[in-house]
């Protein structure tokens, strides 16, 4: 489902690559963990599967889409088969849960009838029945990301990066949030997961790709994670 | 078998058209939208954009107003040519017809010296004293041909006719020189001078205050939507096209543009309507301007919007540009 082969990226000559020589392999289904600690390149990896960067070298296939030969003006149709939650949840202020949600499918040019018969089943997966009609200053932190998950999976894609989802939530909203991610999970979606959280990533048990200093220092199949590793 | 291949081709082609349709319509959805519910955002872009049209009618208008001013001031401006007071009428108006012939002349009245007598007597009816000598003295007011010509700076072509014509040589005054020589001739040239550069300064000004309104709006829209920046990125990353993103910023525009034109021209139509006895009082020819406007008020309208619009369409595409790089 995801292929690395290889990966650098450096921003400019004299620094240090962000990301040096990483070659990984993400089966489809898989619920992957990625940790480490700030700066070692958990980001710059994500950003590189959503092509908001390109690689300084190396190769990247995700879903069979090989990005050397993707031309830019793909690069929104590819980003469509890639659900992607932020930390910072990164909702449209001024739409309402619904219109949020509605807004993926919106531009992948769905109809009013596709859309009126697809989010409201979303929204009930995700548990925010009723809230339709609030707009995102009106709702909870886990509330809102619930919210930005249902917007990532509307469209059923294979792929769900999730970048620090529970960064911004209490223990209770964060674990909330890892069931959902679990869940979609078990539908057949294939989840990548950064996250600090030690507790999540030890009682999750799936596998763990610790990376420091834009390096994999460890690839474990049901993995555990100790801050500071 | 065509039938066969044809048919899902037009299929996918009124699905394309569909698609379009669809996704123009929630781009105008969305637009309004964020019109409507950036209440602050609206009010401070709307009123920016209403100053600017304003500025750019009122410029306008002033320039309408300037040239109708100056084609008053030039219609004022005449020459008088001189002859004496016992020229035969017949002499007069053969003068009188050559004069016409010019082509840089534009019409001749002539003032024969009863005429000249008759206006004096009327102008100073009051006073007695001055009728009486008038009565007693034999007339020796001269012929005059007030003659307007069609450029006040070139009176070269009038000059060469006073010096050269023949009936007029024999005929001139010659106590008094025409009117474009000697002292007037420098209060002449010195109006058609100040209208040169009114006009000059009038043109300089209008584009000046056009782009620097023009400026300010851009500027206006462009912290409008460095202010949104996130929310594009977040577009970008979900997978929305360019045009998707750009769109409901375009009609937003467009909105605040077709808002702030109906604002302007009534604002500015009333500033014009409240200071027109005012302005009419210090000689300045607003009247034609204000009944132009009244009469072409749709056009004016139209003109306003398209304006306002355009400034909007090309302030919001400029200003997304920036942040809508892959």
């Amino acid at each position: 489902m995801i292929l690395l082969d290889r990966v650098t990226k450096s921003y400019g000559k004299d620094n240090k690559p962000a990301l040096s020589r990483i070659s990984l392999h993400v089966e489809p289904k898989e619920f992957v963990i990625i940790v480490g600690t700030s700066g070692a390149g958990k980001s710059t990896l994500l950003k590189l599967l959503t092509r908001e960067e390109k690689p300084t070298s190396g190769k990247i296939v995700v879903g069979g889409i090989d990005y050397d030969s993707l031309k830019d003006k793909h690069i929104p149709l590819l980003r469509r088969k890639i659900g992607v939650v932020f930390q910072d949840f990164k909702l449209l202020p001024q739409r309402t849960v619904y219109e949020n949600i509605a807004f993926a499918l919106e531009i992948a040019g769905m109809t009013g009838k596709e859309i009126k018969n697809t989010v409201p089943k979303v929204i009930e997966l995700v548990g925010l029945s009723g809230k339709e009609k609030k707009f995102p200053n009106q709702l909870s932190g886990g509330e809102q990301q619930r919210v930005a998950i249902a917007r990532a999976i509307v469209r059923q894609p294979k792929i769900l990066i999730a970048d620090e989802p529970t960064g911004n939530l209490d223990p209770r909203h964060s674990w909330d949030i890892v069931r959902l991610l679990e869940k979609i999970n078990a539908y057949g979606t294939t989840v990548l997961l950064t996250t600090h959280n030690v507790e999540i990533v030890n009682k999750l048990k799936r596998r763990v790709i610790t990376m420091d200093h834009g390096k994999i220092t460890s690839d474990q199949a049901q993995g555990s994670y100790r801050q500071g590793k | 078998m065509a039938k066969k291949s044809s048919e899902p081709k037009a299929f996918q082609q009124s699905r394309r058209t569909r698609r379009s349709w669809l996704t123009f319509v929630r781009m105008c959805r969305y637009g309004i939208n964020n019109f409507s519910r950036n209440t602050w955002l609206t009010i401070a872009a709307t009123a920016v954009m209403t100053i600017t049209l304003l500025i750019i009618f009122m410029t306008l208008v002033a320039r309408q107003v300037l040239f109708d001013t100056v084609d008053v001031i030039k219609d004022k401006v005449d020459m008088s040519i001189y002859i004496k007071t016992d020229t035969p009428e017949k002499k007069a108006s053969s003068i009188k017809l050559q004069l016409e012939k010019l082509s840089s002349v534009k019409s001749v009245v002539y003032v024969s010296p009863k005429q000249a007598r008759e206006k004096f007597a009327e102008d100073n009816k009051g006073d007695v004293k001055t009728l009486e000598a008038l009565r007693e003295a034999v007339n020796k007011f001269p012929g005059t041909f007030n003659v307007k010509i069609v450029d006040i700076n070139d009176t070269s072509e009038l000059q060469r006719f006073v010096e050269s014509n023949k009936d007029y040589s024999e005929q001139a005054d010659p106590n008094r020189s025409p009117s474009f020589s000697g002292s007037r001739r420098a209060a002449i040239q010195n109006i058609g001078l100040a209208i040169q550069f009114a006009e000059r300064a009038g043109l300089i000004a209008s584009i000046t205050f056009i782009v620097i309104s023009s400026l300010i709006v851009f500027n206006t829209i462009r912290m409008a939507i460095f202010n949104r920046k996130e929310e594009i990125q977040m577009m970008k990353l979900i997978g929305a096209d360019k045009s998707f993103i750009r769109g409901p910023f375009v009609v937003e525009a467009v909105v605040y543009g077709f808002i702030a034109a109906i604002l302007a021209t009534a604002l500015g139509l009333a500033a014009l309507y409240a200071a027109k006895d005012k302005l009419l009082d210090y000689q300045i020819a607003i009247g034609p301007t204000i009944d132009k406007i009244t009469i072409y008020i749709p056009l004016v309208l139209l003109v306003m919007i398209v304006m306002g619009a355009a400034i909007g369409v090309v302030s919001s595409m400029l200003a997304t540009r920036k942040y809508l790089k892959i």
